[in-house]
């Protein structure tokens, strides 16, 4: 028996051992599964399969977002009070300069080279944003600092269509996002990603390895570096000519454990399979926010939403993997040295298309003024809702059977963009005798979105509690009745319009006069109540008509100094 | 006189107008007897832009249409109907009172009345919606004539009785004299109405 084919039986024989081998899958319900499946025959084709990304250039990405790579330009690194060159664009490259060299030496090369220093929470947030892109892919996605990605997508094959698809969709992602990456398909994370790390060369292919048995044979003429192992280490295992994978697995297991420590030997088992490791998924965020900077500063409003573009089109993308859609999206427009510009959208019905968000945002930033240049936007999402297909109709709205299910919440919309949240709203009865109290205005398409019921909310927290009592808002079906027992116990003589606040008039002679001298037609009408609150009324109301034959409403007040207000018209 | 029956047929085509006869486009009631029978097609019409003139606001020209509104927002499925800039608050209460549906009414609050009604109307989200306009140019009118065929959409415009003189695009034209408890209505335009002053009674009770 040679050693590797010992090896690999020993692995099997620990897969059989521990019942949880296929519970790398976290949550309870998987391990249910898991234990179901170890009592039955082991496929190997049902395990997990990993696809890794590797972003060899990641420290070069965060700090240069676009066109870096025809210009000189190298990431350094203060290590050990020394500037060292961590990353070089392929220009810098071709003039000698590499990873791991001294700041001085490289600028000796290319003395018009760009030294820019290390971000690395730049590197993490677009580290996070891959994944976060990546979860199209598959929800269980782990992050692997500072460099690496996993992504467990055996079951995403069959949705997507083949290994070479799912690869492509986490190329596309990794592009949207702005990195390079390198992947490599393999049963066990930690093999995944040392596939991943090989150096790539133009056109050498995949690392692939789809089934357990085929894994110990294409680890093994990768280079040991690829593990991460201690560089001490590396260096004694070189010394003693041991370089590659497979002459670290040929080595005996109790000598290898003595010489170079138990982790070591652990970590071996884990790359080929012989012990699991559970991974932690990334847990998707509830909410996306997102601040990006452009490289100059935005001056007008279409440079602004040509540059929100691709941030709402990340956003369709995040808010299609987790099917949700918004009901409010707040945009903030940073400048230097002064308070951001902030609107918020609100939606009339919850929204996820990014080119129907786009409009809206356009229309409402057509309406704002920018008072400086915008050094930085942000887009801060609401809670998500679910997300409900809807089916066209059959009938257009208008005609016989069509109903306006889509038109109204889009005109809403439009209508709010344009101008303004509070310059659109609907109307709602109040039980109250007081005029100014009797109507409200409210949210329009009310009870069809949770904006809108945070919107009641506040407003009902605005009243007093006393008058939360009297003036308990009627809806639906208390509506007509309710207006039934108004119409009659006020005999319908209410005017269809009603000035916002009462026009003081001038009365000589103790009779109103407005626009010439008024007739009586009806009256006096006592109202007398509220009471309860600080805005109690008792006046007198009479319906009067102008010389322009205009009927108005007309009253007067029953306290000192006993003023004449006009407060409706008949219309 | 005899026509040919198919011509006769021909001739009653809806977009087919020939002079004062009445062209039978579709209609909703009006609510007034008088004011029917001296319309068009017995009605306002169910998509198109009518445009009434007042004196002043508040002479009587929302209690003529008060009844219609009260019909369409109980049509069911019901559409919206639009307020575009009213020059006051409309009163809930009495709204009510008159059979309005106050959830489907949607008012909007705008600088930009044209834009906002051309909106309303071009949606197909509203039945009807009711614009009061200071200026306007026919060119602008003739985009929102253009707006209520698309959105099959009743459309009011409230201007000025100064502005009679005035080419306007509206498929019709009234205006509104006030005279004591009932309004004179008269047709400035109208494809076929009646010649004369109709005297509508909108008698509060």
């Amino acid at each position: 028996m040679s050693e590797r084919s010992r090896l690999a039986a020993n692995s099997e024989q620990r897969i059989a051992d521990s019942q949880n081998a296929l519970a790398d899958v976290s949550g309870p319900q998987l391990s249910a599964l898991s234990s179901k499946l170890a009592g039955a025959a082991v496929a190997p084709a049902a395990a997990a399969l990993w696809l890794a990304a590797h972003l060899p250039a990641i420290a070069f990405d965060a700090v240069c977002r676009e066109g870096g790579d025809a210009l000189p330009i190298a990431v350094v690194e203060l290590v050990q009070r020394v500037q060292r060159v961590v990353a070089a664009s392929p220009a810098a490259r071709e003039r000698g300069v590499a990873p791991g060299m001294v700041l001085a030496a490289a600028l000796a090369l290319e003395p018009r080279l760009d030294a820019r220093a290390r971000d690395t929470g730049a590197e993490r947030t677009l580290l996070e944003r891959l994944a976060a892109a990546a979860g199209e892919v598959t929800p269980r996605v782990s992050l692997e600092p500072p460099d690496g990605l996993l992504l467990e997508v055996r079951g995403s094959l069959a949705l997507f269509g083949g290994v070479e698809a799912v690869c492509e969709k986490l190329r596309a992602a990794a592009r949207s996002v702005g990195v390079r990456a390198q992947l490599a398909l393999a049963p066990t994370p930690l093999a995944a990603l040392a596939g991943a790390r090989v150096p790539r060369r133009r056109g050498s292919a995949l690392f692939r390895v789809m089934h357990r048995a085929e894994l110990v044979g294409a680890l093994a003429p990768l280079p040991l570096a690829v593990l991460r192992w201690p560089e001490d280490l590396n260096a004694r295992l070189a010394k003693m000519g041991v370089t590659r994978i497979g002459q670290a697995l040929r080595l005996p297991r109790a000598g290898f454990a003595r010489r170079f420590g138990p982790a070591a030997l652990a970590a071996l088992d884990r790359l080929v399979g012989g012990e699991v490791e559970p991974r932690r998924a990334v847990a998707q965020r509830e909410r996306y926010r997102a601040r990006r900077e452009p490289s100059y500063e935005l001056t007008d409003q279409p440079a602004v939403v040509a540059f929100l573009a691709p941030m709402l089109a990340e956003l369709e993308a995040f808010l299609r993997s987790r099917q949700g859609s918004l009901t409010a999206l707040d945009c903030r427009l940073h400048h230097r040295g002064l308070a951001a510009t902030r609107c918020r959208l609100r939606f009339a019905q919850p929204a996820f298309a990014a080119d129907a968000i786009g409009f809206l945002l356009g229309e409402r930033l057509a309406a704002t003024v920018l008072t400086a240049p915008v050094t930085a936007c942000e887009l801060v999402s609401s809670r998500f809702v679910p997300r409900h297909a809807s089916s066209a109709a059959l009938w257009q709205s208008g005609e016989h059977g069509g109903s306006p299910a889509n038109e109204a919440p889009a005109l809403i919309e439009r209508l709010r963009a344009r101008l303004g949240e509070e310059s659109v709203y609907g109307l709602c009865l109040v039980p109250e005798h007081r005029p100014e109290v009797a109507g409200r205005r409210v949210v329009a398409l009310r009870g069809a979105t949770r904006a809108s019921s945070e919107q009641r909310e506040a407003n009902g927290e605005q009243r007093t509690a006393n008058s939360q009592k009297a003036l308990a808002v009627a809806s639906g079906s208390q509506l007509s009745a309710l207006s039934s027992k108004l119409g009659s116990a006020a005999a319908a003589r209410r005017p269809l319009w009603l000035l916002s606040t009462p026009l003081l008039m001038s009365a000589p002679g103790a009779w109103p006069q407005y626009e010439g001298p008024l007739e009586k037609l009806a009256g006096p009408e006592r109202i007398e109540t509220g009471w309860w609150d600080d805005r109690d009324v008792t006046r007198d109301y009479y319906v009067m008509r102008n010389r322009a034959a205009a009927q108005l409403w007309v009253y007067r007040e029953r306290r000192p100094p006993h003023e004449w207000y006009l407060q409706g018209i008949f219309g | 006189m005899s026509v040919n029956p198919r011509l006769a047929r021909l001739l009653e085509h809806p977009a087919l107008w020939r002079g004062r006869s009445t062209a039978r486009v579709p209609t909703w009631s009006t609510g007034f007897p008088m004011l029917d029978a001296g319309l068009p097609g017995g009605g306002w019409p169910r998509a198109g832009l009518v445009e009434i003139l007042t004196p002043q606001v508040g002479v009587g020209e929302l209690q003529l249409l008060i009844p219609t509104l009260a019909r369409l927002t109980g049509l069911t499925p019901a559409r919206w109907v639009a307020w575009i800039a009213p020059p006051f608050e409309p009163f809930a209460p009495a709204l009510a009172a008159h059979g309005v549906a106050l959830e489907r009414q949607l008012i909007v609050r705008t600088s930009l009345p044209l834009w906002a009604m051309e909106q309303a109307l071009g949606s197909g989200a509203c039945e009807a919606a009711l614009a009061w306009v200071q200026q306007a140019r026919p060119r602008s009118l003739r985009r929102l004539q253009l707006a209520t065929e698309r959105g099959r959409t009743l459309g009011f415009v409230f201007r000025s009785v100064a502005t009679a003189h005035e080419a306007s695009p509206a498929v019709l034209r009234l205006s509104i004299v006030p005279r004591g408890e009932a309004v004179e209505v008269v047709l400035l335009k109208s494809r076929g109405g009646a010649r004369e002053p109709i005297r509508v009674e909108i008698g509060h009770e």
